[in-house]
């Protein structure tokens, strides 16, 4: 579980703080999309997750992230690391090998995991990431889709318990973008890891994620429950969020007949909203 | 203004990546390139910048083939707007990267000719112009960057991915301001975006590309509404014509959330009582 109690974070040498008075929990499990504006705090909260805050960047911290029970501030980022997987928007820069495997294997050797069992996490990290067949490949002849997959496989071989991902798809298209977010369900639902996403993409968020953060000028103005969040369509407009448009659809026919609609997420959805309504 | 006659091209050593395109763009059309990734969209705009040149067919812009005439005076007429604006800015304050720009494309103007359009595109854009490109925001670089490309006053604006990275606002700032050039000066904008509901509230035409072919061209609308195309294009049209086509009948015709709550009330209003 994760727990955040109060945080307000500075940069040295900023005035204006990057978070301010940040209460969040995610359950172990949970699977959070964290959403805003440019510039509303969203990647410094994945840093004070994963414990790069403070132990990388520092600044004034006040409050406190405990991830599993340890608490940021105290626990080396070492130890910090085991428990918490980051995931990066720009993948060219995580990657360091010229093979897949090559790749994988890095990790696990830095974390002192036995010679006799990485091969068997090499496997099963490469299944689970679904580029079982990438293995022997050089990265170099890989789309950006399949190498943030790569990043992915090289993160959850070292099996944290939680995966924080900055902005994964921010330089992937369409396709690519989803097979990520798919990547990410089924690794929530078959391994139980906790998911924390930010991402630009509503569309995919509102899809996969089963609890919202919204983020607005360092503050969290809404968080819960994705669906109940979306009810609020209008105030996550005016944050600068712009909702799918079929929730936009939910809203208006919500007000038009008095009545609350359901708030649909996707296609199928919206289809049987609509539906109900024609004879 | 843009022309291309059965064009090829392939990159040396792989297979070819556009294949025999022929379209035809007019002045002040607002025009949106889709497709899937290696569909062959860049290799498109590239071929229309003049950035390369096509191995069968030509390319003529304003009647002028790309084969022959300098990137001088291509640089005059044709603007890109790339995705990463870090790739285009390389001065330090704001002012000094509009004037390199400038000086680059119309330096036989006189000096203070120059100055005085980019003190007027800064203001246009609301800079005061002694901003450090660097420590601004991702979507405010992009704005430099398009402030840059602007100010040389192109006739043809191309963007690659121009909202990538950017958040809701920021988009809808750098859209709208093309959108008023598209309108008020005529500039004719040939855009690839990923972004269906971008491409279907800003771009009036689109062309669509599989494998290297031209598979589509027509009104946006009519294109998100062609299903086959869309499968084998494999995208994904903006929502609400993604409904009405399930929908069917009158829904077909709608594209805005509004639109379809309207003929979602008047179509129970026809039935009478809703059956809940």
């Amino acid at each position: 579980m994760i727990h955040i109690e109060d945080l307000s974070f500075t940069y040295r040498g900023e005035t204006r703080p990057a978070l301010e008075h940040i209460t969040l929990t995610v359950p172990d499990g949970g699977f959070l999309g964290i959403i805003g504006p440019a510039g509303a705090g969203k990647t410094t909260l994945a840093r004070a997750i994963s414990g790069i805050i403070p132990h990388h960047y520092p600044g004034d911290y006040y409050g406190s992230v405990t991830v599993n029970g340890l608490d940021t501030v105290d626990t080396p980022l070492i130890d910090l690391s085991r428990q918490v997987g980051m995931v990066f928007q720009d993948v060219e820069s995580q990657i360091i090998s010229s093979v897949v495997e090559d790749e994988i294997l890095y990790g696990l050797e830095n974390f002192g995991v036995p010679k006799e069992e990485i091969p068997r996490r090499i496997d099963e990290a490469l299944r689970q990431a679904g580029i079982a067949d990438l293995r022997d490949r050089s990265i170099s002849s890989l789309s950006g889709g399949q190498r943030q997959k790569v990043a992915i496989a090289s993160i959850v071989a070292l099996r944290p318990r939680v995966l924080a991902l900055d902005e994964p798809t921010g330089e992937l298209d369409p396709r690519s973008s989803r097979q990520v977010f798919q990547l990410m369900k089924a690794l929530n639902e078959e391994t139980g890891i906790t998911v924390i996403i930010v991402e630009q993409k509503i569309m995919l968020l509102c899809e996969f994620a089963r609890q919202l953060a919204v983020l607005s000028g360092g503050r969290i103005c809404r968080q819960g429950e994705t669906r109940e969040v979306l009810a609020h369509a209008e105030e996550l407009e005016n944050v600068g969020v712009n909702c799918p448009r079929v929730v936009t659809l939910s809203r208006i026919l919500t007000e038009k007949t008095g009545e609350q609609q359901p708030v649909c997420v996707n296609l199928d959805e919206a289809e049987k909203m609509a539906r109900r309504f024609i004879p | 203004m843009i022309q291309l006659e059965h064009v090829h091209f392939a990159y040396p050593a792989q297979g070819p990546s556009v294949q025999d395109v022929s379209f035809h763009i007019r002045k002040g059309e607002f025009v949106a390139l889709l497709g899937a990734n290696g569909a062959g969209k860049t290799t498109t705009v590239r071929l229309i910048d003049g950035l390369i040149r096509p191995t069968a067919g030509r390319v003529l812009i304003h009647g002028m083939d790309t084969a022959t005439t300098s990137v001088s005076q291509r640089a005059r007429m044709v603007g890109f707007l790339f995705q990463n604006p870090d790739r285009q800015i390389c001065k330090n304050t704001v002012r000094e990267e509009i004037l390199f720009g400038l000086k680059a494309t119309r330096g036989e103007e006189d000096e203070s000719r120059l100055q005085a359009r980019t003190e007027e595109i800064l203001a246009d854009f609301s800079f005061t112009g002694d901003e450090e490109p660097f420590s601004l925001s991702r979507g405010q670089r992009q704005r430099v960057a398009l402030a840059s490309v602007l100010a040389i006053e192109p006739e043809i604006l191309i963007l690659d991915e121009p909202t990538t990275g950017l958040d809701y606002l920021e988009c809808c700032h750098i859209m709208d301001h093309i959108r008023r050039m598209n309108e008020e000066k005529q500039v004719t904008v040939v855009m690839v975006c990923h972004d269906m509901e971008v491409v279907l509230d800003y771009a009036q035409r689109a062309l669509v590309m599989a494998g290297g072919k031209l598979l589509a061209d027509g009104p946006v609308r009519e294109i998100f509404r062609n299903n086959p195309v869309m499968e084998l294009a494999s995208i994904l049209p903006p929502q609400i014509i993604g409904l009405g086509q399930r929908l069917g009948g009158a829904f077909a015709e709608e594209d805005s959330p509004a639109g379809m709550a309207g003929a979602i009330l008047a179509a129970a209003g026809k039935g009478g009582k809703r059956d809940e």
